[in-house]
């Protein structure tokens, strides 16, 4: 298991980090715009940053099928903001999910220290962007989709395997292209181009792709996978939320993508000790 | 007369019990139209099953299944399950029909197989000495509504309507004039096996068992004797 170093910030093996969603969006799945507005982003980082998150996510753009947002819109949905969210949270970790190497480039230039390319390196330049700034990178697998579209019978031999060589090509093709190799991370992006059942089995195989040595992100939160595992809608899915991001930690996942913050981070840090990579807080219970 | 009963059906993985796990019961109407259809094969001779994927045979013995699509247990055939979905469905279908037990084969035609193509190897099919039973595996548009797995498009619901009725009436000559360029703009994945269905239907009559899109897809059931 290798460190990952993402802005000021060292995670070392058997650390967790936790990612906080922030959508600059009027019509992500989750939020539904409750974070569009600026004073209202704002202080959904701080919030985050309370609550114990190591990174936080900037998206500009809803993933699923939406109304079409050009670059500017993008740009000015997240370049200000993550040059705002630097002054204010100097050593905070910035992640930016884009596709678009246009982006990527402001954003970086804002200080933006992760690249989260979630449509699996559509836009070929990006990961140039991530290697002249020096920024980190999210290698992610969709199964071949177009960037917003939703998968429609996808199939695979192996989805796992499938994850497995999709993204650490990719990310072996970042480290030729010059990023930083301890900058990247996989990410077998669940729902993305994957069925429920596959992206189940994503879940209960998350050890092969650990076993990569590569750091893995995990995006479970909320996600349609466990809705229809559960049947419920997406603002219900919390508590199986957390029983998909305990499973991946405890098979080797590294960073966690999440809207609830408090959550992840209490359930991680349990997680950690019980992998004997942390103390409890401190034990006094029966020992006076 | 060779081609002696055709049935049409779609194949999307969900009709699969075990990959739409529990969901499965909203298609048990399609599922049990899908067999009827199948059943009205059981008096010919042998079965071909003729459906989308790259254009190729396979024998009655090939291996099929639904891994790929997270349910590895359904299986049939022997050895790898290779077959195509279109063609998957097809036999999983055959093997809890009436017509299980006949002799069978398979045919995948490419979806960018010319009407002509596609007309010429049903009128082949035909022309040939064997009692043949044909099941057509195609669905329709992909695209028929706001929540389709494909974005809305405005013609899907037109062509469907067209081939529902071409289907109803066995029109041949409104199945071979689906235009490939629209068909494949639509993703509708039927026409190339709707035109052999064509070339082959002779007298045939038809009768539309199921037409509907639950999912935003176009679902079509019929059955020709």
């Amino acid at each position: 298991m290798t460190d990952l170093r993402l802005g000021q910030r060292l995670f070392g093996a058997g650390e967790f980090a936790v990612m906080a969603i922030v959508n600059r969006t009027p019509d992500s799945f989750f939020d539904r715009g409750a974070t569009y507005a600026t004073d209202a982003a704002y202080a959904a980082i701080d919030q985050a940053v309370a609550d114990g998150a190591d990174l936080v996510d900037i998206g500009g753009v809803k993933a699923g099928y939406g109304e079409p947002v050009s670059e500017d819109e993008e740009l000015r949905r997240t370049v200000d903001f993550v040059a705002g969210i630097r002054e204010r949270h100097p050593s905070l970790v910035i992640s930016v999910d884009t596709y678009r190497s246009g982006v990527a480039r402001r954003v970086a230039e804002a200080g933006a220290d992760l690249l989260n390319d979630t449509w699996a390196g559509s836009d070929p330049d990006l990961v140039h962007a991530a290697a002249e700034y020096g920024t980190g990178l999210v290698c992610s697998h969709v199964g071949g989709l177009s960037p917003r579209t939703d998968p429609h019978r996808m199939a695979y031999d192996d989805v796992v395997a499938d994850v497995i060589r999709t993204t650490t090509g990719l990310a072996e093709r970042a480290v030729a292209a010059g990023v930083r190799r301890d900058g990247i991370l996989i990410d077998p992006t669940h729902d993305f181009g994957k069925n429920t059942l596959q992206s189940l089995e994503l879940t209960r195989r998350l050890d092969e792709l650990a076993a990569t040595g590569w750091p893995v992100l995990v995006a479970v939160s909320n996600k349609d996978f466990i809705g229809e595992t559960l049947e419920l809608p997406p603002g219900r899915r919390g508590n199986g939320t957390l029983a998909a991001l305990s499973i991946s930690a405890w098979l080797g996942a590294r960073v966690f993508r999440v809207h609830d913050v408090p959550a992840a981070r209490q359930a991680l840090d349990l997680i950690a000790v019980l992998r004997g990579t942390a103390q409890p807080a401190g034990t006094r219970r029966s020992l006076a | 007369m060779p081609v002696v009963a055709a049935a049409v059906c779609p194949h999307p993985p969900l009709l699969v019990p075990e990959v739409a796990t529990g969901a499965a019961s909203e298609l048990d109407d399609l599922r049990a139209a899908c067999l009827t259809a199948v059943d009205g094969l059981a008096g010919a001779d042998s079965v071909l099953v003729v459906g989308t994927g790259r254009t190729g045979a396979y024998d009655g013995a090939t291996g099929g299944g639904f891994g790929a699509y997270g349910a590895p247990s359904v299986r049939f055939g022997s050895g790898a399950p290779v077959l195509p979905l279109s063609l998957a469905v097809g036999g999983w279908l055959l093997e809890q029909s009436k017509a299980a037990a006949l002799p069978r084969s398979y045919l995948a035609v490419d979806a960018v197989t010319t009407p002509g193509d596609a007309l010429a190897s049903g009128r082949k099919l035909a022309a040939g000495e064997e009692r043949v039973g044909l099941l057509v595996m195609g669905d329709g548009a992909p695209r028929r509504s706001e929540h389709s797995p494909v974005h809305l498009h405005p013609r899907a619901e037109v062509f469907d309507r067209t081939v529902a009725e071409a289907l109803r009436t066995a029109d041949a000559e409104v199945l071979a004039a689906l235009d490939p360029g629209l068909a494949g703009e639509l993703q509708a994945a039927g026409r190339a096996p709707w035109q052999v269905l064509a070339g082959a239907l002779g007298a045939l009559q038809g009768e539309l068992l199921y037409d509907a899109a639950p999912y935003g897809v176009g679902y079509f059931v019929a059955r020709f004797s």
